[in-house]
């Protein structure tokens, strides 16, 4: 049986691909492989080389301008940087701040764009339809533009105190608070996980549905047992995304978030522009590689997955 | 008697969906949602504020000619929808014919360069964009249109390239074969029936690839700033230094074009379209 639903003639097509032009299809897709290879794989090669101390060749000017470089004696580096990094009680704090962020974050929005795929999915109508457009505006606003319009919403003299105070209540200030982060990350994340996740739902037949009903099963059964089970692989890809995404943001926490703790993304920026540390910079964006890699590596096994269950691999 | 449960289960079923939760529930969602942006937009016509008044003191129109008539801003403007553009241009070039082959062709290496692809979004942004730094630092692009326009174009390759590859593996082999049964050659089977049915994809590829130029400040703060300011990075310096009003305003302009391609594309994303192609196949 096939856990990943649907669109088996899309993908029909490209598991009987023509082979006897093999040389082109490789040439064709070189480009961005290329593009990638030349602007992201090597810089994250000479990176690491500087994190560990390897600062001649293409590093010498980074090195040169940078302060407090741990430089090595030897050809295979020095953990040095690692270690005043992973020492430093405040970035410690920073990179608990992020994974908790991100945990949370992924847990609500996952959680919210489950509810309103299966509203859709369970009940459909004008409001279930109307939910489902609503998410998918964030998609279309800046990043931003949105972090500056959360932190007005709730700041101060926000709108959420506003109204709050009409009724002679004083509400928390949640703008350049953790809490404000959090809001600003899900709100960007929510349409990609509703994307994935209602078109993964919808493509599951009604009438598996109908006949777990028929079966006896309840509305809890039928979205336990079915309906998450078969929409697995769009779930996880959503769950994925949004996490490396958050784990990795930068503008979100820099408008929503206090000074300090706040985010690996913007204690990054900061060692780099405003402290002039770029090794430690480049030091931290390892260790956010690390935890994203983490995420990934389940992002591949679950494609891989559904590749197997469809008999390609 | 079965049909009797049969029925209760089902509205049962219906029911832990319907009711005033369900109601409260999109009443919050939409608060949440639109409410950050509305609260926003009101400021680019408002005169002052006081809490904790709901609406501001009284209307004007003062902060738009600020904006429109302040010199640095306009050229923002400019930078942001001239890169988008151009990034775009770019990114199709390099990047169709790459999804063209990854939907139509099995090669060496096929599936581990899609995983390749997927890397670049699982290195955090920022932390690419630092090592990037240190590279273009080297390379003598730190402040140059080119280096702006490489990060640009990095941004979008993910999206150039699997969004249009799940549309191109989504035209029936059947069709193109007829074509070329009825005498086509090979370049016009793709003018005439792969392009045509693969547009929707490549349209949705397109405008995301556009919004996330449009969007991206990040790299471009780190690599383009001073020199180089596009609209989101000169957003960086108004929220600090103008009035709240002026930034509100600024934020209308910023979002206008990415209103208007959500009304364009919107049936193609919606549809699917977009989530299709992220899936590794």
């Amino acid at each position: 049986m096939t856990l990943a639903p649907t669109r088996g003639s899309k993908r029909r097509a490209i598991a009987t691909p023509a082979v006897a032009r093999r040389p082109l299809g490789f040439f064709l897709a070189l480009p961005p492989i290329i593009l990638i290879l030349l602007f992201v794989g090597f810089p994250i090669v000479l990176a690491f080389a500087f994190s560990i101390g390897l600062t001649g060749g293409l590093n010498h000017v980074i090195a040169s301008i940078g302060l407090n470089v741990h430089e090595a004696e030897n050809w295979w580096g020095t953990p040095a940087a690692y270690i005043e990094v992973l020492s430093n009680s405040r970035i410690l704090r920073d990179l608990s701040v992020t994974v908790g962020v991100t945990a949370l974050s992924t847990v609500i929005v996952i959680f919210l764009a489950l509810g309103i795929g299966l509203f859709l999915k369970l009940r459909d109508g004008r409001m279930a339809r109307l939910l489902s457009g609503l998410a998918i505006i964030p998609l279309f606003i800046p990043v931003v533009i949105a972090s500056w319009a959360i932190v007005t919403f709730y700041s101060g003299d926000g709108f959420v105190r506003s109204v709050f105070a009409q009724f002679g209540v004083e509400a928390p200030v949640w703008a350049f608070t953790m809490v404000a982060v959090v809001i600003g990350s899900v709100w960007t994340s929510l349409p990609f996980a509703v994307l994935m996740i209602t078109s993964g739902l919808q493509a599951i037949p009604n009438a598996m549905i109908e006949a777990a009903r028929d079966a006896g099963a309840g509305f809890l059964r039928i979205v336990v047992s079915i309906l998450i089970p078969m929409a697995f692989v769009p779930i996880l890809i959503a769950v994925t995304f949004t996490a490396i995404g958050v784990v990795g943001s930068f503008t979100v926490p820099y408008f929503t978030g206090p000074n300090a703790p706040n985010m690996l993304g913007v204690s990054m920026s900061n060692y780099f522009s405003a402290f002039n540390q770029p090794q430690q910079s480049v030091v931290m964006a390892f260790i956010v590689f690390v935890i994203a890699s983490g995420i990934a590596a389940a992002y591949v096994w679950a494609n891989f997955r559904s590749a197997k269950d469809q008999g390609k691999v | 008697m079965t049909m009797i449960t049969k029925r209760a289960r089902k509205s049962a079923a219906r029911l832990s969906f319907s009711g005033p939760l369900s109601g409260l529930f999109f009443v919050l969602m939409v608060v949440f949602i639109l409410g950050p942006l509305a609260w926003l937009g009101i400021r680019a016509f408002a005169e002052s504020w006081t809490f904790p008044n709901l609406g501001p003191d009284g209307w004007t129109l003062r902060w738009w000619s600020v904006v429109l008539g302040d010199e640095t801003l306009g050229r923002a403007v400019q930078n942001s929808l001239a890169l988008a553009a151009l990034t775009v241009l770019v990114s199709a070039c390099i990047c169709l014919p790459a999804a063209y082959a990854f939907a139509r062709y099995e090669f060496w290496g096929r599936r581990t360069f899609l995983i390749g692809l997927f890397a670049l979004n699982a290195f955090p942004k920022m932390g690419l964009y630092v090592t990037i730094a240190s590279l273009f630092y080297a390379l003598n692009l730190m402040g140059t249109v080119m280096g702006v326009l490489i990060v640009h174009v990095l941004g979008t390759v993910v999206f150039m390239t699997w969004i249009p590859a799940a549309a191109f593996a989504a035209v029936p082999r059947s069709l193109e074969e007829a074509a070329r049964d009825a005498g086509a050659t090979k370049l016009r089977v793709f003018i005439s029936v792969t392009f045509p049915l693969a547009l929707p994809g490549i349209l949705v590829a397109a405008v995301m690839s556009f919004l996330a130029s449009f969007d991206e400040a990040q790299g471009t703060y780190l690599i383009g700033a001073p020199d180089i300011m596009t609209m989101p990075t000169q957003m960086y310096t108004l929220v600090l230094n103008y009035p709240n009003q002026v930034a509100a305003v600024f934020s209308i302009l910023l979002a206008i074009p990415s209103v208007a391609l959500l009304l364009a594309a919107h049936k193609h994303i919606v549809g699917g379209t977009l989530a299709e192609g992220f899936q590794i196949k």
